[in-house]
């Protein structure tokens, strides 16, 4: 009986989070409910005797992900976060939720009534068993060591490739470039090629006179 | 009555819809990432629930996965919002989205 | 207290790696890390040498590649979540080329304008890196992986025109759309998962094949799963996203985007589809029927009604994709057939559209634009460009001898040769829809032989070196799969079923 309590305890934070995320006005109060949406997952993990995995989802989720989500709330400033005037997704208020009120039946209806609980097939081997006595992290880590070795590798690439991108789409531009733009944001297409790229015999080498090097060797000085 | 699997099946996918519902209904991109991360979160419980159910640890080793995956989304999505609006704050040019559908 | 450490992990055993089945990963892997390096080191005097370091690394890994293509063994690691074999390896063989072909287009386009060079290539090189795991990768996770691994860097580099508001905007809709997308397919998965209880495509279709497999979650984890790969295809209805983001990148970006990444989404869902749910084409097949025949009738109908260049060519994408949908849905009842067709038509098109788009950034030097209007008269300036560039218009409309009318034929041959009503019916919507895509591919052609040039400019268009040998290389193989398909035909003889028995 316990467990069922601590289960509908677990999922009504969860829920109730999950809507005060996506009702919110304020980015900061979607920030927070997705806080106690976490927490309330990492209690159902707790139920699921996934401990190391609760404690990641604590540690990197909350205390990594929802960090780095409201230091940039904060750094863009709270009112201007609330409405920045991108759009990016257009289409009618209606239609999405026709589609996501389609998707929540179609989901909950299927795994509802469909055959309780799953029926595969044992595990391959006595090492995967979650009841085979060893810990929960030596059994993860024997299984992430031996079976997805290539893909834990992977993930490194990953990572490391996603923040040289992330530091390079926020490098900030100089001062005296964002004087010298201060023209409004052309609406055409912008041209494919710079001027004088068809020019007869400029000369082309990397480092004249562009200015995405100076830029970047500019910002290289100053970091 | 029983805690069986189909619970936390249920919770998962009624989480999975209202991020769904959410990242379709919402204009601020900040929100629209942070319900992909209710759909993610959705897909751990999923996840885990099942490998539970089955007694076998691939359920969690997914978890893990999609956890760093997670992370990496957010790192882009939040890079790319920043370069946004940071050019945004210097063109002069006050208008609305550009694109349309 | 080290010993004490060993003592308790005695029994782990090392994973057996297979070195050389792992070189292609391995090698690129390394480039990436010394371009990165370089980076480093150099700062910005390096960017002359990233596009050279970049093509020396791309086909350094085509040794690895040709050496596993010798031995002609199929090799398989961690459990079949790994396997290289021949389906495997003509795909790494595309990526890799066609990514070399990219850094041949990129390398003044980048460096000439007001880009990050450096960093470009380093995200390139990445995103190759997951198309070619992708290719090798027969397991849930390690498919989700390797889709990330290819997507994450195309996300950043689809808005690399940084200071271009409307093209940062399409950038992060691709970006919200695709991250949408992949969240659906995890759902997916975990749901196959649970009803198999394995992340291996192998044992995932004999246990959901199986009579006693419950039928809900598995038929709802397929059709998420489908509705996953489809938004990376750009089929119709996910398709949205493709002509802003084709429109706002930076052409070679595009042209990546719109030959790799396509290509890899096709691979992830080929290998999805043959290894992993071959049994249930009660699913698959209707899913897939409805997305190939909207994709190619309205890709084509909207592309009618383009007047620019690239818009036009993100349209006929979404048709290409279509078509290449069309053996999948009948690939039950002719799994080797469908399997070659979607193969040869990805090798095919992969030549004819990077050509195009190669000629697009050459003529974009001049014009500095895409509208197709400046086009006009384009033979009386740059006769050279005009002959590629009908050569790839007709190429891409299926016209004998060049290469596309091939991959049509196969493509028709595999609906045919299935011998059901829904092949008979998407043969007849390939037909229809290549006649419909000839008008707009003949169009531009007319455009550029027939008509005056705009204000009588005949300034001819001066093509860098490295834009010109792509172009020769890319008009070479369109001309070469044209003549001698037998070429094409005899390597993509490829199957995916070896494995599963079927």
């Amino acid at each position: 009986m316990s467990e069922e309590i601590v289960f509908i305890i677990s999922a009504v934070i969860v829920l109730v989070g999950a809507l005060g995320v996506v009702l919110s006005r304020n980015p900061v109060h979607s920030a927070l409910f997705l806080i106690q949406t976490l927490m309330g997952v990492a209690l159902l993990f707790l139920i699921e005797d996934a401990h190391f995995l609760a404690a990641v989802q604590v540690v990197v989720y909350a205390g990594a992900i929802v960090i780095l989500f409201l230091f940039v709330i904060m750094l863009l400033g709270v009112d201007k976060a609330e409405e920045l005037g991108i759009d990016p997704i257009g289409g009618q208020r209606e239609l999405a939720l026709v589609v996501g009120a389609s998707i929540a039946a179609l989901t909950i209806v299927t795994v509802g009534w469909s055959v309780d609980g799953a029926t595969g097939s044992a595990p391959a081997s006595a090492e995967n068993a979650l009841d085979n006595g060893l810990t929960d992290i030596e059994r993860i880590g024997r299984v992430l060591f031996t079976d997805y070795a290539f893909g834990f590798e992977i993930t490194a690439a990953l990572l490391t490739i996603a923040v040289i991108g992330a530091v390079v789409l926020t490098r900030s531009i100089r001062r005296e470039d964002v004087l010298a733009d201060l023209e409004p944001a052309s609406l055409e297409l912008p041209s494919l090629a710079p001027a004088g790229a068809n020019d007869e015999d400029t000369p082309h080498d990397g480092d004249s006179g562009n200015s995405g090097a100076e830029v970047s060797s500019e910002g290289n000085r100053e970091s | 009555m029983e805690l069986t699997t189909t619970w936390y099946l249920v919770l998962s996918a009624s989480m999975f819809s209202i991020g769904a519902t959410g990242l379709l209904v919402r204009r601020n991109p900040l929100v629209m990432f942070m319900c992909v991360e209710l759909m993610l979160n959705a897909v751990n419980i999923s996840f885990v629930a099942f490998g539970s159910d089955l007694n076998d640890v691939g359920g969690q080793i997914a978890v893990f996965f999609v956890l760093v995956v997670a992370a990496v989304e957010v790192v882009v999505g939040l890079a790319l919002v920043v370069a946004i609006t940071r050019r945004r704050a210097d063109a002069t040019a006050d208008d609305l989205s550009v694109l349309r559908g | 207290m080290l010993a004490a450490l060993a003592a308790e992990v005695g029994d782990f055993v090392r994973p057996p790696i297979d070195w050389h089945a792992a070189a292609p990963e391995l090698t690129l892997l390394a480039f990436g890390v010394l371009l990165t390096l370089m980076d480093i080191v150099w700062l910005e005097r390096g960017r002359k040498w990233a596009p050279a370091l970049a093509s020396i690394g791309l086909l350094a890994t085509m040794v690895p590649i040709i050496t596993l293509a010798v031995d002609g063994a199929d090799r398989s690691m961690f459990g079949g979540a790994f396997v290289v074999d021949k389906y495997a390896l003509i795909m790494k063989a595309v990526f890799i080329l066609a990514g070399y072909i990219v850094v041949l287009i990129s390398s003044n386009y980048i460096s000439e304008g007001d880009y990050w060079e450096n960093e470009y290539y380093g995200l390139l090189l990445s995103s190759i890196l997951g198309m070619i795991l992708m290719a090798s990768a027969r397991d849930l996770i390690t498919i989700f992986i390797a889709l990330e691994l290819l997507s994450i860097p195309a996300y950043m580099l689809a808005t690399w025109r940084k200071r271009d508001l409307k093209s940062n905007e399409a950038g992060l809709k691709y970006y919200l759309m695709g991250v949408f997308a992949s969240a659906i397919l995890l759902y997916g998965m975990s749901l196959l998962y649970g009803a198999s209880g394995t992340t291996l495509l192998v044992d995932l279709n004999e246990s959901i094949s199986a009579s006693d497999s419950p039928s809900a979650i598995v038929v709802m984890g397929i059709i998420f799963v489908i509705v996953g790969f489809a938004f990376k295809v750009s089929a119709v209805p996910f398709h949205t996203w493709a002509p802003d983001t084709y429109e706002g990148a930076p052409t070679p970006v595009t042209a990546f985007l719109s030959v790799a990444s396509k290509a890899a989404g096709f691979v992830a869902l080929m290998n999805m589809l043959f290894v992993g749910f071959i049994g249930r084409d009660d699913v698959y097949e209707p899913m897939i029927f409805a997305l190939a025949a909207v994709s190619m009738t309205v890709g084509n109908l909207i592309a009618l009604r383009q007047t620019n260049i690239v818009r036009m060519l993100a349209y006929s994408g979404v048709a290409q994709a279509g078509y290449m949908l069309a053996p999948l849905a009948v690939a039950s009842d002719v799994p080797d057939s469908a399997l070659a067709a979607t193969v040869s038509y990805l090798v095919i098109y992969a030549v004819m559209n990077l050509g195009a788009f190669a000629v697009v950034i050459a003529v974009a030097r001049k014009t500095r634009s895409a509208e197709i209007d400046d086009y006009r008269g384009l033979f009386h300036y740059a006769p050279g460009l005009t002959v590629a560039m009908t050569i790839f218009l007709f190429a891409l409309a299926g016209i004998p001898p060049l290469g596309g009318w091939w991959a049509k034929f196969r493509i028709m041959g595999a609906v045919i040769e299935a011998n059901t009503v829904s092949g008979v019916v998407l043969g007849v919507f390939v037909a229809v829809n290549s006649v419909i895509a000839l008008y707009y591919y003949a169009r531009i052609g007319a455009k550029m032989w027939a008509d005056e040039a705009p204000d009588g400019d005949l300034t001819p268009v001066r093509v860098p070196a490295s834009l010109k040998s792509a172009l020769v290389l890319t008009v070479a193989a369109t001309i070469v799969f044209g003549v001698l398909p037998g070429l094409v035909g005899d390597v993509t003889k490829v199957s995916l079923l070896a494995g599963v028995g079927g």
